[in-house]
């Protein structure tokens, strides 16, 4: 046999069932390993001789619905039959390409070639039949997981195919389907997991188990960089196996090393939990432990005072504010935030014999490969880290601390080790969404619009987090809704100022474009409100002329500079589906807010008014424009939870931190929005298919909270210039 | 201690502390685990089961509570309520799914005790589940489509009568 000559694989599986490459005993819950086939003509297709088409999702699922927009790409592209299409989700590793699940671009980064899977796979099938039935290669059809020859009539199920389809070479271009063909891609299909998940079978981090696995529960210092000095031994009771010291992170930067503290390993969890609960512990100092939010925020708006880094200038901003005319300007501040996601992190590691595996709900299994093969020194290929569904992440699972932590007990152990945070672990041990303040000054012209205009923005920037010596805001932080603003004038400035916080912060759902986005949209309403002007109608004033447009500071690749247009449509979306021009009811206002972020253009309208001293969200609208979209029903689910999310911290989310100590601890003190005052929401998706395919995770949150403060502001006549917004 | 318990309609024996949370004894030792880990409060209804027919936060009620009373989780629950299942599914209500067994039977719950829940009976009955996906509307809506269905299947029931 001429293995040069076929496809990855040059034998067949006698049976139709895959085998898990697990080294483990294999269990129905564990997360899937390397496929094997009788097909596979590439890395996300596979073909058994029973038919069953396994797609393999290199991303990781965290309700965005990836695994199914997989799948229905690939599945389309191969004409196969739904029903008959299974999911695998991949181990971390760099054959697939970038695993990182983040940053709203696993569609952009994937659709051609994820089109270009199925379409192969599909070719070769038509070609095993025209081989094996003398017959042209151009009048064999493939539809609905069947091949046929309309000439000779005869026809082959998909999976009668996939031994003879398996011998032949992969072709090296394929054509992919128009637009018109596509009958999974743009549709609303049925999430592939909502199945598992509606009957308790939904695998998470949490949920693995492997035998003789023990479970830890750790008590962290409650101070970053802190260390254990003293631990007393508790009194042994079943089940308790017994304490594991953990070092702090290097003082380099926290980064992704474990934080220091006591572990608490027992068979089962709340033997775990209930010694945990009762450990007296003696920490070891810290500088950070003279770290607050409130200084840091006091401290930020001081910055605000004084001009930061240059980043952008044009024309003359202090002549034009030394001239005659309106003045306007304003200060905003946002908090630290937490991620909160439902499943707390919770990672199992199983550390034996010079290689390592790894059940975790991680958002990028590969890098967290790389990171634990440094860890253990451990060669790559001897790290498996297997992918779970993941329960919420928004940014939290992207920063494998609490695998590092697993993988480290394991190792002491010489056991597989679950590890288990609590909720009040993951509300003071996280990477925080970094709290700002904006500065925001303007002349502003008889029509509310500015002729000149300072911006200035002070925050902690994520870099602090690898580096001991980061301190200003790192550029692409600064082009999440600062920089790139989609405003002309003819004389503005941009700065930005930096500290080090005494907390680790991190990358959550939208990062930077939350409150660059809450003060952009508030000021520009407030200019809005000052030229006596409908908000809508000035804002559509106010955008750049043309179509795409240059924005400072950012270099976007080809295809992705903002369109002025696109914007523009999505503004005029939201005014038609909120009918703002009505009349408004006595107390209650209508708030906008637009917001450009992760390629995607959003727009959102809320209906607002204040009852008993909370505001009241009774609707909102949101218009997006996602570009190319697979799945329209999970664009608006995102549309949906977004405005949840973005009511969250609007409403309540704020994270303090005094003494070097989060004060927050669970959900009754940094609450989340709950069904009673979840609004309604509209939804439109504008149709935008051939265009590139941008974000949909994240671009939905930054309009929400400044459509809020606008809201209010056109309710009560009072301005809400600080998140969360609470009545002065 | 060893406790003898009614799950989802079987005999199960543990062997655990007396304070030993539900929660924990489904997850650790019944291997049901969707019942789910959010808040170990009683703050987020990830964890809601059934104890003796109402609904319970599994992680405030103690294994030495239960001994004598009929348990029954999510995994038992599309037996008795498949319709909710189905809606649940088609709508693609779920987004991450983690909170979604608990939301499930507290929305089962609701049906089960008001067959046309108002907007403010769902408030009321499903503010406890917190969702950080914020699924809210589809959950809402697919109250009130099952609901919807049972009428009219009740309906047609009482006409064929």
């Amino acid at each position: 046999m001429n293995i040069a000559n076929v496809s990855r694989r040059n034998f067949l599986k006698g049976s139709g069932v895959f085998v898990l490459g697990a080294a483990l005993p294999a269990r129905a819950n564990l997360p899937d390993g390397s496929i094997t086939a009788a097909f596979e003509p590439n890395l996300f297709v596979a073909l058994d001789t029973d038919g069953t088409v396994t797609v393999t999702s290199h991303r990781s699922e965290m309700g965005q619905g990836i695994r199914t927009a997989i799948a229905q790409v690939v599945a389309d592209e191969l004409d196969a039959d739904w029903s008959r299409v299974k999911l695998a989700q991949a181990p971390g590793d760099a054959k697939y390409g970038d695993q990182n699940t983040d940053g709203s671009r696993s569609i952009l980064m994937n659709y051609d070639r994820l089109r270009d899977a199925g379409a192969t796979a599909r070719l070769m099938l038509r070609q095993a039949a025209a081989a094996k039935w003398g017959v042209p290669l151009e009048e064999v059809s493939a539809e609905n997981h069947m091949v046929a020859h309309a000439g000779s009539g005869q026809s082959a199920d998909y999976g009668e195919l996939a031994a003879d389809a398996s011998m032949l070479p992969v072709p090296e271009k394929v054509s992919r389907k128009s637009e018109a063909e596509h009958r999974f891609i743009g549709k609303p299909v049925v999430h592939v997991d909502n199945g598992d998940i509606a009957r308790g079978k939904g695998n998470y981090g949490a949920d693995v188990k492997l035998p003789n696995m023990a479970t830890a529960v750790i008590v962290r210092c409650p101070w970053l960089g802190g260390g254990v000095a003293k631990v007393a031994d508790p009194a042994p009771r079943p089940g308790l196996i017994g304490l594991e010291v953990i070092d702090p992170a290097p003082p380099a930067g926290p980064m992704f090393a474990p934080w220091g503290g006591v572990a608490v390993l027992a068979e089962d969890t709340w033997t775990a939990l209930s010694v945990a609960r009762e450990l007296e512990i003696e920490w070891t100092a810290s500088p950070n432990q003279s770290f607050g939010s409130e200084p840091l925020t006091a401290e930020l708006k001081a910055m605000l005072e004084s001009p930061g880094q240059t980043l952008f200038d044009i024309g003359n901003v202090d002549a034009a504010f030394d001239s005659d005319g309106q003045e306007l300007s304003a200060v905003y501040a946002t908090p630290f935030l937490g991620h909160m996601p439902m499943e707390p992190p919770a990672a199992v590691a199983s550390v034996e014999d010079g290689k390592c595996q790894v059940f975790a709900s991680v958002q990028d299994p590969q890098s967290t490969r790389g990171l634990v093969s440094q860890y253990l020194s451990m060669p790559l290929e001897n790290v498996d880290i297997r992918v779970t569904l993941l329960g919420g992440a928004f940014g939290r699972k992207s920063k494998p601390d609490f695998v590092l932590e697993a993988v480290e007990l394991s190792k002491r152990l010489k056991r597989p080790v679950r590890v288990q945070w609590t909720r009040e672990d993951d509300v003071r041990h996280d990477y925080y969404h970094a709290a700002s303040a904006q500065f925001h000054r303007a002349m502003v012209d008889e029509k509310g619009h500015p002729t000149a205009w300072l911006q200035r923005t002070a925050f902690p920037s994520i870099t602090t987090v690898f580096s001991g010596q980061a301190l200003m805001p790192a550029e692409w932080e600064l082009e999440m809704g600062f920089t790139n603003l989609p405003y002309r004038v003819s004389n503005q400035r941009m700065e930005s100022a930096g500290i080090r916080p005494g907390v680790r912060v991190g990358w959550m759902r939208s990062v930077c474009n939350i409150f660059h986005s809450f003060s952009a949209n508030v000021f520009a309403d407030e200019m809005a409100a000052l030229g006596g002007r409908d908000a809508i109608e000035h804002r559509l004033e106010m955008l750049a002329e043309g179509g795409e447009m240059e924005v400072p500071g950012m270099q976007p690749p080809p295809g992705h500079a903002m369109d002025i247009g696109r914007l523009r449509h999505v503004i005029e979306k939201v005014r038609e589906l909120s009918d703002w021009d009505r009349e408004r009811q006595e107390g209650t206002g209508l708030g906008f807010a637009v917001h450009h972020s992760f390629r995607s253009y959003v727009a959102v309208v809320l209906e607002a008014r204040m009852e008993a001293g909370r505001p009241r969200v009774t609707n909102s609208y949101v218009a997006l424009d996602c570009g190319t979209h697979v799945n329209p029903d999970t664009c608006a689910a995102q549309m949906e939870g977004a405005v949840v999310f973005g009511l969250s911290l609007a409403l309540d989310g704020e994270i303090t931190m005094k003494d070097g100590m989060v004060e927050q601890s669970n959900f009754h003190d940094y609450p989340m929005l709950r069904m009673n005052e979840a609004p309604p929401t509209t939804v439109h998706v504008v149709p935008s298919q051939g265009r590139l395919p941008a974000g949909v995770g994240e671009p939905g949150v930054p309009p929400v909270a400044p459509a809020l403060s606008n809201a209010l502001f056109a309710a009560t006549g009072t301005r809400y210039r600080s998140l969360p917004i609470r009545m002065a | 201690m060893r406790y003898e318990l009614s799950v989802n309609g079987q005999t199960v024996a543990v062997d655990v502390a007396p304070d030993t949370p539900m929660l924990w004894v489904l997850r650790d030792h019944l291997d049901l685990t969707g019942t789910k880990y959010g808040c170990g409060g009683g703050y987020c209804g990830a964890c809601t089961i059934y104890v003796d027919g109402n609904i319970a936060r599994s992680c405030q009620t103690p294994v030495s509570t239960v001994a004598d009373m009929a348990i029954s989780t999510i995994e038992a629950l599309h037996e008795n309520h498949p319709k909710l299942v189905e809606v649940w599914e088609a709508n693609n209500v779920p987004q991450c799914g983690y909170c979604q067994s608990g939301q499930l039977m507290a929305a089962a719950a609701l049906l089960d005790r008001n067959d046309s829940p108002s907007d403010a009976d769902i408030d009321a009955a499903m503010t406890g589940n917190i969702c950080r996906c914020g699924t809210y509307t589809r959950i809402r809506a697919a109250i009130h489509e099952v609901a919807a269905y049972d009428a009219t299947r009740k309906g047609s029931e009482e006409d064929a009568a």
